[in-house]
């Protein structure tokens, strides 16, 4: 664990873009591109009205979506990301009560080898089910996922969906630590991370990000407790649970990291109440990028995730 | 000087209950809180003698059966609109046990 | 150098060679054993780490590494077999340690309850990482199912790590709530609600008699007969400290070893740290009291001054998503007030305890934002004289954070539905408000809204209030006591609307503006739990009266009377020779045949009631309820078997409904009669319920009354068969059963309702009618029993004195 890994890796998630309402359209508020200038360029240029491209059907559905072939959908950007190589991407609308905050959109390419995976999980009939995923090379994976359900409490989306908490877990592989372990484990997924998605229409929703050494979603994962029933009038976030592939565990259970409003990329979240896309310098040490996103719940913003790469 | 005296384990007496130790000056009623606390007191209401053991046990306080006379606990003091006293006895619990102080129950019939 | 060495290396110890070395690194050579194959690690996040939210690399506090930078000489996976205090050495299974200073840090191991079966392989404890790696290897196998033993800290920490690698668990509890010692009432109620959302099953009261299984764990049996199947059994019902080594060593030893405030043990050479340690009587199970004494023993070690003290205590406990906390003393006394807030909607409670001008005690569900602050105030026995009226609300109060009582209603959305006799909903009264019905008598008139039964009277009140804001004046209901602002009727309708199942639930859920309710409020609430959930709930006896919890009607001395039912009037020469027999026995000092046609024996010593009970019983007779607010007797008149103008078997009858309806629990005392003809013998018209025989088949009447009030039945029905007899008054019985307040004989409650309600009830509405017969089946399917026989099996102790005095003074 205490393996530094400083050399730039291949990753799962290759775009990451922040699109906010504004009027009746949603704008690019911010976007990580890496070296894809020309998809960043075509991105840029672009809008989208509700019920419109990906961003704007998470708007009008009011859910997360997973979109994993471009050519003849609504995606509007098809030519500029199959130039870029993108093949995939999922959108996670960021709504407070009716409210839509913003639409995250992340990107992926190069399907036949990088894993990992992305899931939406659903309620229906009192059980969590697999609405969509994208796994990239874990095929095997990605059929075990379609054909398991998880009760209230059982397993990450389960634990997450009854909880109404994000939740981090630790290998995913390792034997018996998780439910679909087994083949989480021959797929090389290690660290998961669920969250929950509130949705105007009350369904409710679970997220997870289930990571890989090899080409990882993240190696930096935080999960930050922002509820009053928590903070009281201090206000502010404390890090409620957190793993870095460079300092290990983040958690300290005598004296925690807190976050104050406006201060850093956490602080920003909690002012603005909008995900946040960062690079360079401001970040956690060691590290490039980061994307944090706000998690709401019946008393306004709840948590904040974040995961660094 | 204090004369503590197993009477008897917790669970003897249900939570928010009573039960009653006999002595020589009569019955003394050993109530259970819902916290677990145990008081000691006369088992007399001074109002018309009812069992104050066969009351209502409600916070701190047991209520009369026969005219809803309502005593504190800790003091034996009647609350409210009603005057009135009953005796009280030291007691505690210590791992899971009673101990009530016989000190003034015990020693007079000896003498 | 002097030679330390450490027996155990625990979170105290492990702490305590910190401060040592941080404060003197070249003080001592140190050798360091564990019977763990491992060194120290943060026990208290194992519970994580069963859960998959922790990496057990995450919580080593002290690698290899660590020992071997600080020059520790380990000795881990080896026993301490003994200690030789003469030669100074300690005594390993792998050879002798010389020491100057010893430390004991044994610990403590988990108590395991020496049922039949406890030793089954499958049973493990929640203490060490093994324990950890079984239960998680146990949950391997997809629908495995685990039972946890104890609703503490531990234990709930198992169970969610359990389910949420997938587990079917079973918590068992021996207490009334889970976390006794740490929670009250309401906060164990939203603490088993949060766990049972998470699909965890939650049992309180329950004690285990066996583990069963052939070769290994296959399940537990309770006391009470369940049967609960399992593949691991996890007990974690407390820990018990390791002090077989220090006694063996000669150490003076009580529950622990005994230590002064230096940590100094018996023996001055030989120290103590942590959950193996009694100091002035206490022992220590939570980390902070552990560290403390980590922090004075290595000042000992260094010949520095330091002095440990027992400080107030808080609890958490490590579940994702569950917001707990509790600290200090919270035991009820008579100097001391509660200042209880609760917030249904958000599933908040807190509780504070007061005493003089300090804050004793805490405890929060839901909310704990303030909790650091809360505790600090009582460490530092802080005067919060000021701040009393406020406290509750946290430091950061600005005035006005009162929850609004009529939010609850304000969000309803407008399909709502309001009144359920009449289908109307919170619309349909808001469009009527609108169009100008700002009163209750005109919403009822333009909507029926309450019209009918009335029990939602309150509901469009609020309605009225929400719609209307300051211009509608809320007509003061009478509430149903001090606890609440609710009235009888508002409560009984939340319980059935919001599935109140318990009485913290409804304590939290209504608001409850006292701990655990008064003598006013919970009989009522008792009745209306019971009436309401039959099968759910549990009959809770110390919320009856006196008479109802010992079967017997207390008399102006304190005796008790005593009257077995006799079935329709009906009774034999066994069954009077019996009587006499008893009475005679108990030294009866009066016989009286009563109004209801049964014999009455008065002056009963309270602690001679299982006694004559039994002996009743014996002779086949059982309780005759003289008591109870619930069917007393069916009177009868001899019918056609003798009379000479009898229509039907009016006898016959009378046993039949008396038969179907004993045992059952109403809101008051409901009698009954059964006349043969019309002139009435049995005097049926003015019975809560009175059956007049006619030639054409029956009459049933309703809501009679001879009491303080005097009043004339008011005709039912008119019905051909004894069947529909039965029917009928089943159905309205369990009528009056789900909607009368507490307290209100049949006749008030007809009048408030009005009978035509209650034709189309059990009249009209035929499938309704059925309906409420098989609701009252159901609740007698509990309750249709003899309570003499039960609390002859299984309550009799409880009718003795504890304790007899008068003997221990004559020794």
């Amino acid at each position: 664990m205490d393996i530094a890994i400083d050399t730039p890796t291949r990753t799962f998630i290759e775009v990451t873009e922040v699109w906010v309402p504004e009027g009746d359209r949603l704008v690019l508020a911010k976007g990580e591109y890496g070296t894809l200038s020309a998809f960043e360029e075509a991105s840029r240029a672009t809008s989208f009205a509700k019920g419109e491209g990906l961003p704007g059907k998470a708007w009008s559905e009011a859910r997360p979506v997973v979109l994993k072939a471009f050519d003849g959908s609504y995606f509007k950007r098809t030519e500029a990301a199959a130039e870029a190589g993108l093949t995939s991407a999922v959108a996670i609308p960021v709504f407070d009560g009716a409210a839509l905050m913003a639409v995250l959109v992340v990107l992926c390419g190069d399907d036949g080898e990088r894993t990992g995976a992305i899931e939406v999980w659903a309620e229906k009939d009192g059980l969590l089910m697999l609405d969509d995923g994208y796994y990239g090379a874990a095929k095997h994976f990605e059929w075990v996922s379609q054909h398991t359900h998880f009760p209230r409490g059982q397993g990450l989306p389960g634990g997450v969906w009854a909880a109404r908490t994000p939740i981090l877990m630790r290998d995913l592989g390792s034997g018996y630590r998780f439910i679909r372990a087994e083949s989480a484990g021959k797929a090389g997924l290690t660290t998961g991370l669920g969250l929950p998605i509130p949705t105007p229409s009350g369904t409710d929703y679970v997220l997870t990000l289930l990571s890989a050494r090899g080409t990882p979603i993240a190696r930096r994962f935080e999960i930050w407790d922002a509820r009053a029933a928590k903070r009281g009038a201090k206000g502010g976030a404390v890090l409620a649970d957190g793993i870095c592939a460079r300092e290990g565990a983040l958690w300290d259970e005598d004296s925690p990291r807190e976050a104050r409003v406006w201060q850093g990329p956490i602080g920003q979240v909690l002012g603005t109440g909008l995900p946040v896309v960062e690079t360079g310098a401001g970040i956690a040490a060691g590290y490039t990028s980061m994307v944090a996103l706000p998690l709401y719940g019946a008393d306004g913003l709840a948590h904040v995730v974040a995961w660094y790469l | 000087m204090t004369n503590w005296i197993d009477i008897g384990a917790l669970e003897d007496i249900p939570q928010r209950g009573a039960r009653v130790v006999k002595t020589a000056r009569g019955c003394v009623a050993v109530f259970r809180t819902g916290e677990d606390e145990v008081h000691a007191l006369d088992d007399r209401c001074p109002h018309k003698g009812g069992p104050l053991s066969e009351g209502i046990v409600h916070g701190g306080s047991v209520t009369c059966p026969l005219h809803n006379w309502v005593f504190d606990l800790n003091s034996g003091v009647a609350k409210g609109a009603d005057e009135g006293q009953v005796a009280t006895y030291a007691a505690r619990v210590e791992d899971g046990r009673i101990l009530l102080d016989a000190t003034d129950l015990v020693a007079r019939s000896a003498a | 150098m002097q030679k330390l060495v450490v027996i155990g290396a625990g979170m105290a110890s492990g702490r305590a060679l910190e401060h040592l070395i941080e404060a003197d690194p070249t003080a001592y050579d140190i050798t360091l054993f564990n019977a763990e194959p491992r060194g120290n690690y943060n026990r208290i996040m194992l519970s994580p780490v069963l859960s998959g939210e922790k990496s057990f690399e995450e919580i080593v506090t002290h690698d290899e590494d660590w020992y071997a930078v600080h020059g520790i000489t380990t000795r881990f996976g080896e026993k301490v077999v003994s200690i030789d205090r003469d030669r100074k050495v300690v005594i390993g299974e792998n050879g002798e340690v010389p020491y100057d200073k010893l430390v004991f840090g044994t610990g403590s191991s988990a108590f395991i309850i020496p049922c039949p079966g406890h030793d089954l392989p499958g049973v493990v404890a929640f203490r060490d990482l093994e324990d950890t790696t079984a239960m998680s290897e146990a949950s391997a196998t997809p629908g495995a199912r685990a039972v946890v033993i104890g609703g503490g800290l531990l234990g709930l920490e198992a169970a969610a790590g359990l389910r949420l690698r997938g587990m079917e668990v079973t918590v068992l509890h021996l207490a009334g709530h889970l976390m006794e010692r740490q929670l009250d009432p309401s906060a164990g109620y939203l603490l088993q609600k949060d766990l049972e959302r998470r699909g965890i099953t939650v049992l309180t009261e329950a004690s285990t008699k066996e583990i069963y299984g052939n070769g290994k764990v296959e399940g537990v049996r309770l006391v009470d007969g369940t049967d609960l199947p399992a593949d691991i059994v996890v007990m974690a019902v407390g820990i018990r400290p390791q002090v077989q080594l220090a006694k063996d060593s000669g150490l003076a030893v009580g529950r622990a070893i005994h230590v002064d405030a230096q940590m100094v043990t018996s023996d001055p050479d030989i120290y103590a740290v942590g959950e193996c340690v009694e100091f002035e009587g206490n022992v220590f199970g939570l980390v902070a009291p552990l560290y403390d004494q980590a922090k004075v023993l290595a000042k000992t070690l260094l010949g520095q001054d330091d002095t440990f003290v027992v400080k107030q205590l808080s609890t958490k406990l490590k579940v994702t998503g569950c917001d707990l906390f509790s600290a200090g003393d919270f035991a009820d006394g008579d100097t001391r007030e509660d200042i209880v807030f609760r917030d249904p909607a958000r599933g908040v409670y807190k509780r504070l305890v007061i005493e003089g001008d300090k804050l004793v005690g805490a405890v929060m569900y839901g909310d704990t934002a303030d909790s650091n602050w809360f505790f600090g105030l009582i460490k530092d026995g802080a005067d919060i004289a000021e701040m009393r009226d406020t406290l509750i609300f946290g430091p950061a109060f600005q005035g006005g954070a009162q929850a609004d009582p009529l939010a609850a209603v304000a969000a309803l959305p407008d399909d709502a539905e309001i009144c359920g006799c009449n289908g109307v909903c919170k619309g349909d009264i808001v469009a009527a408000i609108k169009a100008g019905a700002t009163d209750l008598g005109a919403v009822k008139a333009t909507t029926k809204a309450s019209a009918s039964c009335g029990t939602c009277t309150g509901l469009v009140e609020q309605v009225l209030a929400v719609t209307l804001g300051d211009d509608f004046k809320m007509p003061a209901a009478q509430p149903m006591c001090g606890c609440t602002d609710l009235t009888h009727e508002d409560v009984r309708r939340l319980i059935k609307a919001s599935e109140l199942k318990s009485m913290p639930a409804v304590w939290q859920e209504l608001g409850w503006k006292t701990k655990d309710g008064c003598h006013v409020c919970r009989p009522a609430l008792n009745f209306y739990l019971l009436a309401d959930w039959p099968l759910d709930y549990k009959d809770d006896l110390q919320s009856r009266f006196i008479n109802e919890r010992k079967h017997a009607n207390i008399q102006k001395d304190g005796t008790f009377s005593v009257m077995p039912r006799m079935w329709g009037g009906i009774t034999t020469p066994d069954e009077l020779r019996a009587i006499a027999d008893a009475a005679d026995k108990y030294g009866v000092p009066t016989v009286k045949v009563t109004g209801g046609q049964r014999i009455d024996l008065l002056g009963v010593k309270g602690e001679d009631l299982p006694a004559i009970w039994k002996d009743l019983n014996d002779a086949g007779m059982v309780s005759g309820q003289a008591y109870s607010k619930g069917l007393r007797t069916v009177k009868t008149c001899v019918g056609t078997d003798h009379c000479r103008f009898g229509t039907q078997d009016s006898t016959g009858l009378g046993i039949k409904l008396e038969k179907a309806l004993w045992g059952s629990w109403t809101p008051h005392k409901v009698k009954l009669a059964v006349s043969g003809c019309p002139r009435n013998c049995a005097e049926a018209t003015c019975k809560d319920v009175g059956v007049i025989c006619v030639d054409s088949g029956y009459q049933v009447g309703v809501a009679g009354a001879a009491g303080m009030d005097v009043k004339e039945t008011e005709r039912l029905a008119d019905v051909k068969t004894e069947e529909e007899v039965l029917d009928y008054t089943r159905a309205f019985i369990q009528l009056y059963r789900e909607n009368a307040k507490y307290l209100d004989r049949p006749y008030k409650w007809v009048a408030k309702v009005g009978l035509d309600w209650v034709k189309q009830q059990v009249v009209e509405d035929v499938a309704n009618r059925q309906a409420l017969v098989d609701r009252f089946e159901l609740s007698q399917s509990i309750y249709r029993k003899d309570p003499w026989a039960e609390h002859v099996a299984r309550e009799q102790p409880r009718y003795a004195p504890i304790a007899n005095l008068v003997q221990e003074a004559a020794e």
